[in-house]
């Protein structure tokens, strides 16, 4: 599995997160490009499904960082979607998908090193884990 | 910017600043914002947390409404606004004319890039040699000499640190776009004449200048320079001050006579330093004393060729000013007690701490020992160091270090998982703003970060262990010494360097201190008309005083520009004209952006536009040179306008440099502003790539795909804006109450002002005079005569609100007037200011005697004579009565200051009486620091006591007896005074219902809660309801005229339009799916949508919308949808980067 290189799909929030991801890329800093980022405007507004169709149709692994609890631009998106990713944590399970295919992280604007340490973790915790075969063993 | 009528110019780009330019622009005033640094957002830009939260929370200083108007990201990376023109590395040189038509003078300096061409590609840093402390990182870490200023900005361009530049010229040569000018060439013409007797020094200044990259010449006498000054013209003149023969005196006089204008610098030694101060008076520019560091010689001699050379002014016409200019943190020195500071590694200043801990900081985010990158197990913070100190001439609490300290030892906690001691050593812990006491209690008891009252010897250097060893005295008297591994050095504040030449520029006062001077009971208004302060550049304040401080500003600023017919509001642009194009299927074009054109370039872009056209989903594609220049901008722009698509989709690198331009794109295409948008297709410049850069060219396929996905599915349809009911209502006729009502009517509106008593005036009726030595009965009957006579303010006496209903632009109020009649008051704002009183207490035997009176109430007795400090021998007062501790733990902030005053007063009027104060921490802060300072020396007795020695008092013969235990003398006192004055402090008044029928919720003390306490101050979470007052928190008479302003200038964003636009992501019911399940109405965290009972429908109310989307994820049945952001995009985005997989 050494040249597998995974699509992780990022559902990130406008206010921070993005803000962070730039500062790693005005930083120069590395990091993989697997990662599809998706700029949402809270990560309260990352709906389940959205999550759920993007590992149905292939995505390794998904990817949803807000700003730190307290910092949320919305007042408390973020942690609408921390309750959401935990519930969809334990629900996926029943469904045989690894846990670890979904992180849910805070990254504050000026964390730009924090940006590009956690996706180029995350990428190789996702390489150690195998594709997602959901795409080709599910049936709906 | 033309400027003109309507126009307000705001120097500074701080939190103040930002604020003052905001509130202008979403007035529809045109706004100039100078920064004379090279990027926007002061201290704020390296602080990642701010208390009483440790969060950040800028952005939500951005507009509520009208959002597309500006920019919506993060407020630290900087902003754009549709109404304001920043202007960078801008200071303003003259101010001349009257107020309504005065004529700036801006001087532009020279950064040796050029903002327009450079494309923060970063090649330059590659080649640069030079590595210089970086200033971001408070010199903790290194960068090259070439550099961006601060590393999140947008657009953030590359600047040139001119004094560590060696002048290699490889930055210019490597430069893809040109943009670099070092002007070698013009540093060379810059003559400077080196005078001194003395062979060695004359020679080495020389040659260091001449290795700067400058033309040095030199003299060995004065007849020798005066020669070459007559034969050649010559730009600056370095002068030994003693010489034989004509000495520098001397030849500085005759120099100034032939070149009055070449700036001279004098160089002494100590020895004549006196000497050479006498020179600067007769026109010397400064002076360096010998031995000099060649480097400091160098940026003297940089900074006079900077000015020199600074050719771009440029001339503005505004109708009003507000200076923002904040402040400087101050280095610690030695004689205000350095404390090992610049010895020790491991000794740091408050904001060197901040960046040492920060995410961007030199060590992203972990706290390690800076002396050996050690583990961190003991920290301490040293407070007051450069503040409250006579000595220093800092006669003066820098307001915000306390503060500072606290949040920095709770992030120390944080950072070590509860493992770092964190001990703060302070003289008085001043926790005097809203939350604060909560704040200090939670971080003391909960994070367990000790609180040591003391007073620091010194610091030294623990030779076995290698780090700092602590001497320092308790609040008893005894000695006590402890190592640490860092000591924080909690730094005030000083005037902002250059404050003076400002204050001369703007033509304002400066207070002793050097801070602005304000004006009677404003905190805003200067010595001269027509310009206003914000900030911390009038004295120190944190984040949520400043920013309710610009708030007042920008009042006073738009209510000039008001005055002289100026174009605020209704003269508001003419919104662009857009096509209607909701009937026409999408048309998508894409352009993408060449760059190097490099072959390796190249086969990528013929990749990516091969992919996007197999992929079949846009309608055009095609490239473009360099969308970063203007030209390539303006060739785009034009290309678009030309073909027929209806949706534009630029790929290029750093895409929030494009933010800005793409709206601008899109009205030049008469499209919708949400029908544009940028992707990044480089990488965000840092990608891993393959060999090939097949990674590279994969992430921007599926980057272009996901974009037009979601420009494919956006919703073009127009919306109507919504009307707004251009009247207010403000409840409560106390000073803040009128203040807040006159701000309004003055701007033309009709206002309604709902008082519940019979008189108004409130508490300014019951103070004297303040400490300052000003009369608020004046000021009283000033507001009250213009509010009854004011044609545009409605009054209500003995009334209250019974009811209240609506949304923001349009509330229906029944207000009950006193004779039970009632009356429906239509309003499009409100301004709640029922106020706060003396608290009630039944402690320290009050009520057992009438020699033990509250505050307030000797206060009055005081005034009409019922009491004579003449018959009087002693009077005690305590402080902090109930307040600070279990029930009422908040500090009412005016207790100190009342007490301060009174005891003066006794004191000036009886130097014979025993005053004393038994406190627990004096809350002099800021310039009431002076006060304190004046009360001790007129030999008032300050004891202090702590809540588990509380003073006993007993009243069993009519005459109070106070036992309390003294530290410093470590015995019990007992007293007998003639008065025991209680300090009781401030509670919310009876809000009668009033802010409760707006829907206002109250914190755990009963004042209102605010939306979020540093950045929304006055803003309630209810849209149109904003907040002033001693109902919000307690405060002076000034600084609640600041909130009543701040809030009036809320109000006004509201009512100062007929219709207002939320922004394009507002939240809609599709009535058909929807099962009226409430879950979004729970969900919304701004109490936008709610249950029509009648019409069983879900409404939204789309000025509170602020466009979240919790709704939409919330709603089982896809019923809540944000505009423009619909499930059917977002699922085609998901698709759209998978499918390049599959």
């Amino acid at each position: 599995m050494n040249d597998f290189e995974p699509v992780i799909i990022a559902f990130v929030c406008n206010w921070c997160t993005y803000t962070a991801a730039d500062l790693a890329g005005t930083s120069r800093l590395m990091q993989p490009s697997n990662v599809r980022m998706i700029r949402m405007m809270c990560t309260g507004m990352v709906d389940p499904k959205y999550v759920i169709k993007a590992l149905l149709e292939g995505a390794d692994a998904v990817l949803i960082s807000g700003c730190h609890p307290g910092d949320c631009h919305y007042i408390n998106g973020n942690l609408k979607a921390r309750r959401r990713v935990k519930l969809l944590k334990a629900i996926l399970k029943r469904f045989a998908v690894d846990e670890h295919r979904i992180k849910m992280t805070w990254i504050g604007a000026s964390e730009g090193i924090d940006f590009a340490a956690i996706v180029t973790g995350m990428v190789k915790e996702v390489k150690a884990l195998g594709p997602n075969m959901l795409r080709r063993t599910m049936v709906i | 910017m033309n400027g003109g009528i309507g126009s307000v110019l705001v120097i500074g780009g701080g939190i103040s600043g930002i604020r003052s330019a905001l509130d202008l622009a979403e007035r529809g005033c045109k706004v100039a914002l100078i920064e004379r640094e090279p990027s926007l957002g002061g201290i704020l830009r390296q602080l990642d947390n701010q208390f009483p939260s440790d969060h950040c929370g800028m952005c939500k200083m951005l507009p509520l409404v009208e959002r597309d108007a500006g920019s919506q990201y993060c407020l630290r990376k900087g902003f754009f606004h549709e109404n304001i023109e920043i202007m960078l590395s801008t200071e303003l040189a003259a101010l001349e004319g009257d107020p309504g038509k005065f004529i700036a003078t801006l001087r532009h300096k020279p950064t040796m890039v050029d903002a327009e061409r450079c494309v923060g590609c970063g090649e330059c840093v590659r080649v640069c040699p030079v590595e210089a402390p970086d200033a971001y990182n408070a010199g903790l870490s290194k960068r090259k000499a070439i550099h961006l200023p601060t590393p999140h900005n947008t657009p953030n361009r590359y600047i040139v640190d001119a004094a560590a530049c060696i002048r290699c010229g490889a930055c210019e040569k490597t430069c893809p776009t040109g943009a670099i000018d070092l002007r070698l060439e013009a540093r060379r013409a810059f003559r400077i004449l080196v005078v001194d007797d003395e062979l060695i020094v004359r020679d080495s200044t020389k040659e260091w200048l001449v290795d700067a990259g400058f033309r040095a010449d030199a003299a060995e006498s004065g007849m020798e320079a005066i020669e070459r000054l007559s034969a050649e013209t010559y730009n600056c003149m370095l002068l030994d001050v003693k010489m034989p023969g004509m000495d520098g005196v001397e030849v500085l006089k005759r120099a100034k006579e032939m070149h009055p204008d070449m700036p001279v610098v004098m160089m002494t030694a100590y020895a004549t330093v006196e000497t050479a101060v006498e020179a600067m008076k007769i026109g010397a520019f400064d002076y360096l004393m010998k031995p000099f560091d060649p480097d400091a010689m160098v940026r003297m001699v940089e900074q006079i060729y900077t000015s020199f050379e600074r050719s771009g002014e440029s001339k503005l016409n505004v109708s009003a000013v507000i200076v923002s200019a904040g402040f400087e943190p101050c280095t610690p020195t030695e004689e205000m007690g350095a404390y090992g500071y610049g010895a020790m590694p491991d000794v740091m200043t408050g904001i060197e701490f901040e960046r040492w801990i920060g995410g961007a900081g030199p060590n992203a985010g972990r706290l390690i020992r800076p002396s050996d990158g050690g583990e961190v197990r003991k920290i301490a913070w040293i407070q007051c160091v450069g503040s409250r100190n006579l000595r220093f001439d800092a006669d003066y609490c820098s307001s915000v270090c306390c503060m500072y300290s606290i949040k920095e030892a709770a992030l120390a906690k944080e950072l070590s998982g509860g493992k770092v001691d964190a001990a703060i050593f302070y003289m008085d812990m001043r926790t005097f703003g809203k939350g604060f006491q909560g704040y200090r209690d939670k971080v003391e008891q909960t994070d367990g970060v000790r609180f040591i009252r003391s007073r620091v010897h010194s610091v030294e250097l623990d030779g076995e262990r290698n780090a700092p060893r602590m001497f320092y005295t308790d609040a008893e008297g005894a000695l006590h010494e402890e190592v640490f591994d860092m000591v924080v050095l909690a730094t005030g504040q000083k005037p902002p360097r250059g404050a003076s030449a400002l204050a001369e520029a703007v033509g304002v006062e400066l207070n002793p201190s050097g801070f602005c001077k304000t004006v009677d009971f404003s905190l805003s208004r200067t010595t001269r008309e027509g310009v206003f302060v914000a900030g911390s550049f009038s004295g120190l304040r944190d984040i949520s005083e400043s920013v309710i401080q610009a708030g007042s500003a920008s009042l006073g600023a738009s209510l000039l520009v008001h005055s002289k017919g100026g174009g605020i509001a209704e003269a508001g642009k003419e919104a662009p004209g857009r096509r209607d194009i909701s009937r026409e299927p999408p048309s998508l074009a894409i352009a993408l952006c060449r760059c190097s054109g490099s072959a390796g370039e190249e086969a990528r872009l013929t990749a990516i536009a091969q992919a996007v056209e197999k992929g079949g989903w846009a309608d055009h594609v095609f490239r473009v040179e360099r969308l970063c220049e203007p030209d390539g901008w303006r060739l785009l722009a034009e290309q678009i306008k030309a073909g027929k698509n209806n949706r534009v989709l630029v790929g290029a690198c750093l895409p929030y440099a494009y933010s800005g331009k793409i709206a601008e794109l899109a009205a030049t295409a008469e499209l919708p502003a949400n029908l544009a948008a940028a992707v990044d297709i480089r990488g965000a410049g840092g990608c891993e790539d393959g060999e090939d850069g097949s990674g590279i060219a994969a992430a921007a396929i599926a980057a272009l795909a996901m974009g037009g996905a979601k420009l494919r599915n956006a919703d073009p349809s127009p919306h109507p804006p919504t009307e707004i009911i251009q009247k207010a209502l403000v409840v409560g006729g106390g000073v803040a109450g009128m203040s807040a009502a006159l701000a309004i009517a003055d701007h033309g509106y009709e206002t309604a002002l709902v008082e519940r008593t019979g008189e108004l005036g409130g508490n300014l009726r019951h103070i004297h005079h303040t400490i300052d030595g000003l009369r608020p009965k004046e000021l009283m009957e000033g507001l009250i005569a213009r509010v009854e006579s004011h044609p545009n303010i409605k009054l209500f006496m003995n009334a209250r609100v019974a009811h209240s209903g609506g949304r923001v632009g349009a509330f229906m109020t029944s207000v009950e007037k006193g004779d039970g009649s009632g009356e429906t008051v239509e309003h499009g704002a409100t301004v709640v200011a029922t106020g706060g009183q003396e608290a009630k207490t039944r402690s320290y035997c009050y009520g057992e005697s009438d020699a033990i009176l509250t505050q307030r109430e000797f206060e009055n007795r005081l005034q009409s004579g019922a009491i004579t400090p003449g018959s009087l021998e002693s009077v005690v007062m305590i402080q902090c009565v109930d307040s600070r501790e279990t029930g009422r733990n908040y500090c009412s902030r005016i207790c100190c200051a009342s007490a301060l005053k009174n005891a003066l007063l006794l004191k000036e009027a009886n130097p014979n009486i025993d005053v004393y104060v038994l406190y627990r921490d004096i809350m002099a802060y800021g310039a009431l620091e002076a006060h304190y300072t004046r009360a001790r020396k007129a030999g008032v007795l300050f004891v202090q006591y702590s809540l588990d020695s509380k003073p006993e008092v007993s009243a069993s013969d009519g005459r109070p007896s106070v036992v309390v235990h003294d530290p410093i003398l470590g015995r019990t006192l007992a007293l007998r005074p003639d008065l025991l004055v209680l300090s009781v402090g401030v509670v919310p008044d009876e809000h009668g219902g009033a802010a409760r029928a707006f829907g206002v919720e109250t914190d755990e003390n009963g004042f209102y809660q605010e939306a979020e306490y540093k950045w929304r101050p006055v803003d309630s979470l209810n849209g149109g309801v904003f907040l002033c007052g001693m109902g919000h928190s307690p405060r002076s008479i000034g600084e609640s005229i600041a909130t009543a302003e701040a809030a009036a200038q809320r109000a006004l964003g509201v009512i100062g339009k007929k219709h207002i636009s939320s922004g394009m992501g507002v939240s809609e019911v599709r009535q058909t799916f929807c099962s009226l399940c409430e879950r979004c109405v729970i969900a919304c965290p701004y109490g936008a949508r709610w249950i029509d009972e009648e019409e069983e429908r879900i409404v939204v109310d789309e000025l509170a919308c602020q466009g979240c989307g919790a709704c939409t994820a919330a709603c089982p049945n896809s019923a809540a949808v944000l505009r423009g952001a619909g499930d059917h995009g977002m699922l085609s985005m998901i698709d759209a980067a998978l499918d390049a997989v599959y």
